[in-house]
């Protein structure tokens, strides 16, 4: 199958200060990821099944706040949230707040294709998964022991710091984006929230608009940072609608970021593919994980401006 | 610029039993929220009250009067939004209380969330002092009986969706030019439990810009979340678009690219305004210069003195 045409994936790992000791696992985590995806789309699979390929292994990577390695809520609980958008009907698939299980992702496609909604919420939400027999996974088995350990270090800080939500804190949120060989494109974004959030906080990444968006006129957007900045600003959707303006998919981007950085006083980062195949990876926190994959090159990156490549494995 | 507000009271298909009851509630909570704006109060003041009003009103798919879920509670969502701050407040499948629109208010101020959904929801309503009121205190004849009538085998909830009762709104703009929107549901009839339509999601049930405007909306919630209805409108409107044109234009994508019908409030921060929709109705009513404008059907609209009864 000649892919030259358009087929291209890139993931992201979260966009935050990614610290030292993360950065190697964070990066590894990210390139697997592609190329598990991009496998997907090499074998004729739709941009939806590369997508939702690439987050699931991101999920199961306890490296990220998303499925294992979640983030815990303010009573040592987790709670997760994912989208999923397929940009040839505009179907969409969310739940938020749902507890318990490994790949909140499939969850999502799940409320998409079985379901007449497009967001399920909480106990609802895992109502949903056990009546389509997806396993209960208990808690301490997708939390990390560092997870725990920062979690209880957090409780006894002042609570004045813990509303710093505008700094620079783990958003390791994580997200794919992909236009396949048929020139549809897709977007999924998974994640724990933020660390010690209220019980039934929902940040961005659920909310159509906000933390995901993929319309086959325009791209596929994945968003990562903080949550309720990009919610304020609709990012994802704002993002596309400058490429519906006739902004390039990097412009676009800066654009939007600047935005909410100026407006909101919010940092974040996007992935974004448009239709043709044009793709980038933005971002205004200190680090954002990120890999893409195109004509059989993996690229990847960490810092800002870091753009490496490396030939793609056969 | 002149003040306005412009509240709906849900696009479908109202039945003509229930369309003067429609009417009535629109127009004195668009009333009511007038008031708060004569009297200095803010735009989001504005459409808390004419909201909390319709929720209060057991003529509405939100608060008293809610749809039930399939298995016959109330589920609400509700969003407020600040034009000026692009500060918002959502809750998402809250139970057992009287006024979410009060509640995503709170969210807003006293939270450095945005959303909170379900359990989570209803703990902070506890934490608030917000009182909790037992579910029976929401349901209405009305709702039981419809939740009754689509249990059955053939039901098409989704076409009875569109019609009979709707999400209510309200958006503003007071005197400093500040403009906000507020959205509030019991979301779809025998909808699954935990569904959560556009209200609450931000883009989708409203959004509100001082640089731009403000829109709530009504309709067949899945397709608004599609098309991020509020936000494409605001788009528009940003490219120069009018709020009527912007409102129709809207409209019609979400016709044409998700075939669904639904109707919008919107507001720019001069005080332009529109009540649009592309369903057979949508009971809405706006305040502007001590004058009062209402409708249900395509192409009314009906003005008289704001101070003379209906």
């Amino acid at each position: 199958m000649d892919l030259k045409m358009s087929a291209v994936l890139v993931v992201h790992g979260g966009a935050w200060a990614i610290p030292d000791e993360l950065a190697k696992a964070s990066v590894d985590g990210v390139k697997t990821a592609a190329c598990e995806g991009f496998s997907v789309l090499k074998r004729g699979g739709s941009s939806l099944d590369a997508v939702e390929a690439a987050v699931r292994t991101l999920e199961d990577n306890t490296v990220f706040n998303a499925g294992h390695g979640a983030a815990l809520n303010t009573d040592g609980e987790v709670e997760l949230d994912a989208i999923v958008m397929d940009g040839r009907t505009l179907a969409c698939g969310a739940v938020s707040s749902v507890q318990n299980i490994a790949n909140p992702v499939s969850l999502a496609r799940a409320v998409m294709e079985k379901t007449s909604h497009v967001m399920l919420t909480s106990r609802g939400a895992n109502q949903f998964a056990e009546s389509i027999g997806v396993p209960t996974v208990p808690t301490d088995k997708l939390v990390t022991e560092y997870e725990r350990k920062e979690w209880e270090k957090q409780k006894t800080y002042v609570t004045g710091v813990m509303e710093d939500f505008n700094s620079q804190w783990a958003h390791d949120t994580v997200g794919a984006v992909a236009v396949d060989s048929a020139g549809n494109v897709a977007c999924a974004t998974s994640t724990g929230g933020i660390r010690n959030k209220m019980v039934g906080r929902v940040g961005d990444s659920p909310i159509i608009g906000s933390g995901g968006y993929a319309d086959n006129f325009s791209g596929a957007v994945s968003c990562t940072g903080h949550g309720e900045s990009i919610l304020k600003v609709t990012l994802a959707r704002l993002i596309l609608s400058h490429i519906e303006q006739g902004k390039s998919v990097a412009d676009a981007s800066r654009l939007s970021l600047k935005h909410m950085g100026d407006r909101v006083r919010g940092a974040g980062g996007a992935i974004v593919v448009s239709p043709s195949g044009q793709w980038a990876a933005t971002f205004t926190t200190e680090r954002m994980a990120w890999a893409a994959v195109e004509h059989d090159v993996l690229w990847y990156g960490l810092d800002p401006n870091e753009k490496i490549q490396e030939k793609l494995a056969q | 610029m002149l003040p306005v507000v412009v509240v709906h009271g849900g696009a479908g298909h109202i039945p003509k039993e229930r369309s003067e009851k429609s009417t009535e509630g629109v127009c004195s909570a668009v009333r009511a929220g007038y008031a708060v704006l004569k009297r200095g109060g803010s735009s989001m003041d504005a459409v808390v009250e004419a909201v909390a009003q319709l929720e209060n009103n057991p003529a509405f798919n939100a608060g008293c009067g809610s749809v039930l879920n399939m298995k016959g509670e109330v589920e609400m969502d509700t969003i407020v939004m600040d034009g000026k701050t692009l500060g918002s407040g959502a809750v998402s499948a809250v139970r057992n209380i009287a006024n979410p629109v009060c509640l995503a208010r709170l969210v807003m101020d006293k939270t450095s969330h945005t959303c909170l959904t379900a359990e989570g929801a209803n703990k902070f309503a506890q934490s608030m002092g917000v009182p909790e009121v037992p579910m029976e205190s929401l349901i209405t004849e009305y709702a039981r009986m419809r939740w009754r009538k689509n249990l059955a085998a053939d039901a098409k909830p989704v076409e009875c969706q569109m019609g009979k009762m709707g999400t209510v709104g309200a958006v503003a703009v007071d005197s400093e030019g500040n403009v906000a929107c507020a959205t509030s549901t019991g979301g779809m009839l025998n909808k699954m439990e935990g569904r959560v339509g556009d209200t609450p999601c931000i883009g989708s049930g409203g959004y509100a810009d001082n640089q731009t405007g403000a829109v709530s909306t009504t309709g067949h919630g899945e397709a608004i979340m599609k098309v991020t209805l509020a936000r494409l409108i605001l788009f528009h409107m940003e490219q120069g678009q009018s709020a009527e044109a912007a409102s129709d234009l809207g409209l019609a994508y979400m016709k044409s690219r998700v075939e669904a019908l639904g109707g919008v409030v919107t507001v720019d921060p001069q005080g332009h305004w529109a009540a649009r929709f592309s369903s057979k109705q949508m009971s809405w009513a706006a305040a502007q210069k001590d004058t009062l404008h209402y409708g249900l059907y395509t192409g009314e609209h009906f003005t008289q003195s704001i101070d003379e009864p209906l």
